[in-house]
């Protein structure tokens, strides 16, 4: 069941094109990376899905409802958007009575997501001094404090140290397991791809690609590296098939287009010998990559 | 409603902002009120004797700044959401605008009242002080004094609810507060002085006479302590500063209120 769902949901901001009619859905449960480079328009999306920003065109539901008639939104919806929301000269412990006082939480579940965020040592210590670590933990402490079934978090990794990305993976999967479901933003694949099941990657305002992650390996070509004698002639051979061939080196070939079965097959019945063969899996990284980039030479195509 | 209105104390009530400016309006009234008190009744001073109901009423109504700070208060819980981000926050918790800006506009009228008591205790303090070590009588009954302090506490109260009014319609916090008191100081002054007939109406000179302050007492240079004319009656006056902070806040939340938060 989608609990969220976008349907051609568009901002435009006087001349710029912020989001462009974006469609898509998150399954109840599911762990969502909402990827894109800076400026891809996910801050903007994610904003028009809370209603904090109003679509030029399109909408946006959760649970089948627009974010402003949810009854009680914090129950429903948590989000961490920035990392500096919280006034300044409050403290931490206070800054969440507030927001337990508005989500209709028992005062208890303060300290329950202080010691969540790691903060308790800092509950009583004023935002304003807060490193952008904490005040990241203390936004996703905020998120957290209604204990809603729905998580929406905007570059929570944002201004994290290694130690913090880590412990961040293991919240993630701890809220994965409790059966929540999270739409997480970033712009490094990396940061979330050990956590989600699913994608959904934005570019240029415009949704480029909605998927698994494991299609979207499957869906990526891989590269083939073969050492073989007679490496011209299997080149031939090769891109008589479609595969893209090219000669990288003595006796080296790299190819894409052709799995290691096709490319074992062809060679057998054309007798070349292969003295080598190595498959390299798709990285993530650079299937990422070079979707955002297919977006940026189509918009610059426009 | 009463929850939303109890979280807009809460956030009140654990800035360090709201206890400065209190502490200030009371230093503030503690200092105006002094000075008048020692000019009262010397030769050429604008101020009767304290002996008389006349200046005892001036002296004991010297609650103007106080409730200036009252509307600054007021703008401030407004914008100072944006400055800060919390807007998101917020509104995240209560998507309807309108009942935030409504639930604003009620705390800092609880939140402006104190600074109208505080100010209202001190005038009338530091003019009974006077009275006594001069030996003179009081010259205004208990009734009195107490209505100038109600006054006091009504009219911060809804300058509190107008500065809320203003602060959601202009999101800048240091052009807002710049704004109220270019506006009570010298716009107020100006246009006061030059039509007496305008005088009773414009907001601030109308919350300083809700506190028994004469007409022209709150004013700042040349206008100052202009006769002419009096005030409307309390209620009338009351009815007059909620109509404006109404209007500026309806159109607060038909404009700015709704604009995105990004």
């Amino acid at each position: 069941m989608a609990v969220i769902e976008v349907e051609g949901l568009t901002k435009r901001f006087s001349n710029l094109l912020a989001v462009d009619h974006v469609n898509f859905t998150v399954e109840q449960g599911n762990i969502v990376g909402f990827l894109g480079p800076n400026g891809a328009g996910k801050t903007t999306t994610l904003r028009m899905v809370l209603d904090l920003v109003a679509p030029t065109e399109g909408r946006a539901t959760i649970n089948g409802r627009r974010y402003r008639d949810l009854p009680t939104p914090l129950n429903v919806v948590g989000a961490a958007l920035e990392s500096s929301n919280a006034y300044p000269g409050r403290t931490a412990r206070n800054h969440l009575r507030i927001e337990a006082l508005l989500g209709h939480a028992p005062l208890a579940r303060v300290d329950e997501v202080l010691d969540l965020v790691d903060l308790t040592d800092a509950a009583d210590r004023r935002v304003g001094k807060f490193s952008l670590g904490m005040r990241q933990r203390l936004s996703l402490a905020t998120a957290l404090l209604c204990d809603p079934e729905i998580l929406i978090l905007d570059e929570p990794a944002n201004g994290l140290d290694p130690e913090g990305v880590h412990w961040l993976r293991q919240l993630l999967r701890r809220l994965a397991s409790e059966g929540r479901t999270v739409l997480v933003s970033s712009h490094i694949l990396s940061e979330v791809a050990q956590t989600v099941d699913s994608v959904v990657i934005l570019d240029h305002g415009r949704l480029i690609a909605q998927s698994t992650l494991a299609d979207l390996t499957a869906s990526a070509n891989q590269v083939v590296r073969v050492r073989s004698p007679r490496a011209e002639d299997l080149a031939v051979a090769l891109a008589g098939q479609g595969a893209t061939v090219s000669l990288v080196g003595p006796d080296w070939l790299e190819i894409t287009g052709a799995s290691n079965e096709q490319i074992g097959a062809l060679a057998a019945e054309r007798a070349v010998p292969i003295f080598e063969s190595i498959t390299e899996a798709a990285d993530l990284e650079d299937i990422f990559l070079r979707l955002t980039a297919d977006a940026e030479r189509s918009e610059m195509a426009r | 409603m009463i929850r939303l209105i109890r979280t807009e104390l809460a956030k009140l009530q654990t800035m360090r902002l709201t206890y400065g400016l209190i502490i200030t309006a009371a230093a503030l009234t503690a200092l105006f009120s002094s000075l008048e008190n020692s000019k009262a009744g010397s030769n050429g001073s604008y101020v009767p004797p304290i002996s008389s109901a006349a200046g005892l009423s001036r002296v004991t109504t010297v609650t103007g700044f106080a409730m200036l700070l009252a509307a600054v208060l007021g703008a401030i819980v407004a914008n100072g959401e944006f400055r800060h981000s919390s807007a998101t926050l917020t509104y995240l918790a209560t998507p309807k605008r309108a009942r935030v800006l409504t639930a604003k506009a009620v705390a800092a009228a609880g939140v402006g009242s104190i600074f109208g008591l505080v100010a209202g205790i001190i005038a009338t303090g530091v003019g009974l002080i006077f009275v006594a070590a001069h030996g003179d009588h009081v010259a205004l009954g208990a009734g009195t004094l107490i209505a100038h302090v109600a006054g006091a506490v009504l009219g911060a109260a809804l300058l509190g609810a107008l500065g809320v009014g203003i602060g959601s319609l202009i999101r800048s916090q240091l052009a807002t507060v710049i704004g109220i008191f270019v506006w009570a100081i010298v716009i107020e002054s100006i246009v006061g002085g030059l039509f007496l007939s305008l005088r009773p109406y414009l907001p601030y000179t109308a919350a300083t006479t809700m506190a028994g302050a004469k007409l022209g007492n709150a004013a700042f240079g040349p206008a100052h302590g202009l006769s002419g004319g009096g005030p409307p009656p309390f209620i009338a006056v009351a009815a007059l500063i909620t109509t404006l902070a109404t209007a500026i806040s309806f159109l607060a939340a038909r404009t700015t209120v709704r604009g995105d938060i990004t």
